[in-house]
């Protein structure tokens, strides 16, 4: 499959103060189309940013990022939203859903952004959320809550699942469960979704088909898994 | 070390503090101020009528003579009694001006201030002069003015420069709202200065005699002052429930009084009343909106400063400091500030507000030494401001650190109770937008935020309703009055006394439209209650409006009360009154057949042909017509020619001052309006901003975003412009028929385009302020509200 992402000599600099400091510093890596990436990296190692470019929720400070033949390092802020809209499902360690609204508003949300988004009582359905349509997120357990982040992200058919920590908050076994869902979703649509999922748990990296290390915001390696393990083989 | 983060923290915020700041002080100021200037106003009064001894009653005759005035001394509870003969001049070259001229004997009721010159002496020669008189005509003591009498022409000094406390208010006839002190004034001179031919002339004519040198052998001993002809006897009582028993005497005694009126009843005293009472009124309406409002923005204002400190809160606290220690260090910030605010409020409001309104009605009424009066009240609400202030800094800092300090250092979530927003997911709501579900659920989750922002927001409109409603109100009194009661130009009020043959010319010479005034006693029980009738032979050129404003005609066989007046005494239709003509004995009964409505005089009205058919002579004292007399200065046997155009521009200058008051009104309401609105919106935009953040990340645009944002004020101002615009009505209403006295009958019309100024200025005060909070979506950083929340 052709290349997806294309990161040249990306750099993210923040100024506090006086002083400058070099979250990403120099990125240069690809990405295929249909691949379950891991972005490894210690705290600090510039994984957010680097997820945050991707996702169009920032602007690098120089370098080019190229995503599916788009320069979006070029878009403006509007431009940013429509891509955002169209292309990127998010989900994050502490779910970010909306503590006002219902499970399923929360996923129909999406119908106000895409044009044909899936039907969210169905990908409800997919995550096993189908008795909790009308529950308030506050009566979830965390899985659960995750679980509607991530049926929020799938109803829009995103060319690009991007994960920051989606396990983080979770026990294992929930954890597993995300993991399964996130892995299905790469696989569905003719293997043509790509999900790329930022983490500092190295065990998740034996499931993907792409493993990224970061260290001082640089990219360290950027492997090819053969043999990725399936989700159960893990010894988590 | 907490001292020195209170400083800094309120330069930090230094808008927020300068806004609690202005808000605590314009609050307390304009209530204090307002306070000051009404209670000046009765403080002032009572000190000046009880110091120069206002008479209690006043006699009313044509002659009182040396045995008339002893007796009435005589009666018991009567303290002292004064006779004053007072005529009517002007002043010789000068004749638009005119003076009214008392002779007195001696000045131990009413006894004038004397402002500069001499007291009063009975054999001084020269004349104590009304001051604001003096000088608005530029005249000094030591000046000689000429005051021309009949034919008679008194050349006096000024001696003094006075007031008195029977001309407080002192105006020409009723015609005239305010007195102008320019055209119209009094004086008073010793009964020495009485011109004797005047005296003399008369008693020739009642002796038909025309040469003096057969008056002066016929009466070798003339004395002038054993004819002077005294027509007012000042009474002072004892005691305020003695005045009845004496007013009931004298009539019955002294057969020179034809009427003994209590000086409460005068126009000088209840006009003066009048206004304190009206004054009274938009205090509490006015300054109890206003302060509210402010108390309102001061108390969002508050908050938001308190909400911001969250994370501090929970820092401090984490760092060991006792619960408190915290709480001292932040009611500290309100308390100062509040303190501080209301402190300069209540010394800057009576100093400035205070007496620039004392400065105003003092330039109306003649009271020495007008000056604001700072009341109890003022330091009451003073303090009472300060708790508020307070108590809302405790109540919201305590709410802060109930939460353990982990929970506080994060931003604000919001909580969602279950059983609350249950309601939600049912019914119409389900059919509701996201955005709308939203929005409906914030407000639900937070019901003291937006009761706040539906108070603040209502409170806006209604100003904005009064300030054109009042305006209308007095429009619409203005057009009843002289469009439609008024159908001529011209009024004249003939002299008294005019023979046939002046008559005859007069109505030949402007139309045969005339009516009578008659004073009248009406009696009730034992009580007696002045009035007058106005006897209408004016062919429509004075017409009646019934309560629907339609136009209706007087029927000769009863009277035609007005509606007011009805509603005050409880008269009904069929009722009969029993009423008699002041200085006659005999009582008519008549039957009420009507009801008419008059917004500025509430008396009695029936048909020349009624009036005839009582037995009673038809004697008109007015003239109305339509001719042009706008370059006639004086008509032979006319006391006073009235342009109706005149006259309304004079009410409507009045209205000029409302124009002004308006203005304020408006801008107020739009500060205060603009504050809360903004303040709620801050409020609540740390909580929002972490979902706002979210739905940018999904790919919700700012503006999609913005209109969720706002759509909740657009609600609160929707619900608030439904409330306001009937409550604004009331207000408006509440204000006429309170302040105004009971001679006054208007009810609030506000017309509908008032109503729409309204609504369109409330809601651009909501647009404006809420585009100005919509500006902070685009600011929302993405990362940061997502990482503040981890």
């Amino acid at each position: 499959m052709g290349e997806l992402i294309r990161f040249n000599n990306v750099k993210k600099t923040y100024n506090i103060g006086e002083k400058s400091f070099n979250a990403l510093d120099g990125v240069d890596f690809g990405i295929n189309k249909g691949e379950f990436v891991v972005i490894l990296g210690p705290s600090g190692a510039g994984k957010s940013t680097l997820l945050n470019l991707l996702g169009g929720m920032d602007k690098a400070t120089s370098g080019e990022i190229v995503i599916g033949g788009e320069t979006i390092s070029n878009y403006n802020d509007s431009e940013l939203t429509d891509y955002r809209a169209e292309n990127i499902g998010f989900i994050f360690q502490f779910y970010n859903i909306l503590p006002t609204l219902t499970v399923l508003e929360n996923v129909e949300l999406i119908n106000d952004i895409v044009k044909n988004p899936k039907s969210a009582k169905q990908i409800l359905k997919e995550v096993g959320l189908e008795k909790h349509y009308n529950k308030f997120p506050n009566q979830l357990s965390g899985g659960e809550q995750q679980r509607v982040s991530i049926a929020r992200a799938i109803a829009k058919n995103p060319l690009l699942l991007l994960c920051d920590e989606p396990t983080g908050a979770l026990d294992s076994k929930t954890g597993v469960e995300v993991l399964k869902l996130l892995k299905k979703q790469c696989d569905s649509n003719n293997g043509e979704n790509t999900v790329i999922i930022v983490t500092h748990n190295s065990l998740i990296a034996e499931v993907a088909d792409r493993v990224i290390k970061l260290k001082n915001g640089k990219v360290e390696s950027n492997q090819i898994n053969e043999n990725p393990k399936k989700i159960e083989e893990v010894n988590w | 070390m907490l001292k020195r983060k209170m400083f800094r923290d309120i330069r930090f915020n230094l808008s927020q503090f300068i806004t609690i700041f202005l808000m605590v002080f314009m609050g307390v100021m304009v209530y204090a101020g307002i306070r000051s200037y009404m209670d000046g106003m009765t403080k002032t009064a009572d000190i000046f009528y009880e110091d120069n001894n206002l008479q209690d009653l006043e006699a009313i005759g044509e002659n009182f003579t040396d045995e008339d005035l002893k007796q009435i001394k005589d009666i018991e509870h009567i303290k002292n009694a004064e006779r004053k003969l007072t005529v009517m001049g002007t002043m010789e070259n000068e004749e638009e001006r005119t003076l009214q001229v008392n002779f007195i004997e001696s000045n131990e009721i009413s006894k004038f201030y004397v402002k500069d010159g001499k007291a009063f002496d009975k054999s001084k020669k020269g004349v104590w002069l009304d001051e604001y008189y003096a000088k608005n005509n530029n005249l000094k003591v030591g000046d000689t003015i000429k005051i021309k009498y009949e034919k008679e022409t008194l050349e006096e000094e000024i001696i003094g420069l006075i007031n008195v406390p029977d001309h407080v208010y002192d105006i020409k006839d009723e015609s005239e709202i305010f007195p102008n002190h320019i055209d119209y004034g009094f004086c008073y001179l010793s009964i020495n200065e009485f011109p004797e031919n005047i005296i003399k002339q008369e008693i020739m004519k009642k002796m038909n005699v025309t040469d003096e040198t057969i008056f002066n052998t016929a009466m070798p001993d003339f004395r002038a002052q054993d004819y002077l002809i005294y027509n007012y006897v000042m009474i002072d009582v004892d005691n305020e429930e003695n005045k009845n028993n004496v007013k009931n005497q004298i009539e019955e005694k002294i057969e020179n009084a034809i009427a003994v009126t209590d000086i409460k009843d005068s126009i000088s005293y209840s006009s003066y009343q009048g206004e304190v009472e009206e004054g009274e009124t938009y205090v509490g309406v006015f300054t109890g909106l206003f302060l509210f409002i402010a108390m309102l923005s001061v108390i969002t204002t508050m908050t938001r400063v308190v909400k911001k400190q969250r994370t501090q809160i929970g820092t401090l606290k984490a760092l060991g400091f006792k619960k408190g220690k915290i709480t001292n260090h932040y009611v500290g910030y309100g308390l100062w500030i509040s303190l501080l605010a209301s402190l300069l409020g209540l010394i800057i409001g009576p100093l400035f507000i205070g007496n620039l309104f004392m400065g105003m009605e003092m330039e109306y009424f003649q009271i020495p030494n007008g000056k604001a009066v700072i009341s109890t009240s003022s330091f009451i609400v003073a303090i009472m401001v300060v708790l508020v202030v307070s108590i809302v800094t405790y109540i919201t800092c305590r709410k802060e650190l109930k939460e353990n300090p982990a929970e506080t250092l994060r931003a604000e979530m919001p909580k969602v109770k279950q059983n609350s927003l249950n309601i939600t997911t049912k019914g119409i709501f389900k059919k509701m937008s996201f955005s709308s579900k939203w929005n409906a659920r914030d407000i639900l989750r937070n019901k003291m935020r937006t009761a706040m922002g539906i108070a603040g927001i209502t409170g806006c409109c209604m100003l904005l309703v009064c300030a054109f409603g009042m305006l209308d109100t007095m429009n619409n009194f203005i057009e009843t009055q002289f469009e439609k009661l008024f159908n001529f130009d011209y009024k004249l009020t003939l002299k008294s006394g005019y023979s046939d043959e002046v008559f005859e010319e007069l109505t030949k010479k402007y139309g045969d439209s005339t009516s009578q005034s008659l004073g009248i006693e009406i009696k009730e029980g034992d009580e007696k209650q002045s009035n007058n009738i106005f006897v209408d032979d004016s062919k429509e050129s004075v017409r009646f409006l019934n309560h629907d404003g339609e136009y209706i005609k007087l029927s000769d066989n009863g009277i035609y009360v007005t509606e007011k007046l009805a509603e005050t005494k409880g008269y009904k239709i069929g009722d009969k009154i029993s009423w008699h003509i002041y200085g006659e004995e005999k009582y008519y009964e008549s039957e009420i057949v009507g009801f008419d409505r008059n917004p500025q005089n509430q008396n009695i009205k029936m048909t020349k042909k009624y009036l005839e058919n009582l037995g009673i002579e038809y004697k008109p004292d007015s003239i109305y017509t339509n001719e042009d007399l706008s370059k006639i200065k004086e008509i032979d046997g006319v006391e006073l020619i009235q342009d109706k155009n005149a006259l309304e521009e004079g009410m409507l200058s009045m209205i000029n001052t409302m124009q002004t008051m308006v203005v304020l009104l408006i801008i107020v309401a739009a500060i205060l309006g603009g504050v809360i609105i903004y303040n709620l919106g801050i409020l609540s935009f740390t909580e929002k901003q972490y979902q706002f953040a979210t739905l940018k990340v999904l790919g919700f645009k700012n503006k999609k975003i913005k209109k969720i944002y706002i759509k909740q004020n657009n609600w609160i101002t929707i619900i608030s412009i439904v409330l306001g615009l009937p409550l604004g009505f009331f207000m408006v209403d509440f204000i006429f028929k309170m302040a105004l006295s009971d001679t006054y009958d208007f009810s609030a019309k506000i017309k509908i385009a008032s109503y729409a100024y309204a609504i369109v200025g409330t809601y651009i005060v909501s647009f404006v302020f809420s585009k100005i909070l919509a500006k902070k979506v685009r600011k929302i950083d993405m990362v940061t509200s997502l990482k503040g929340n981890e």
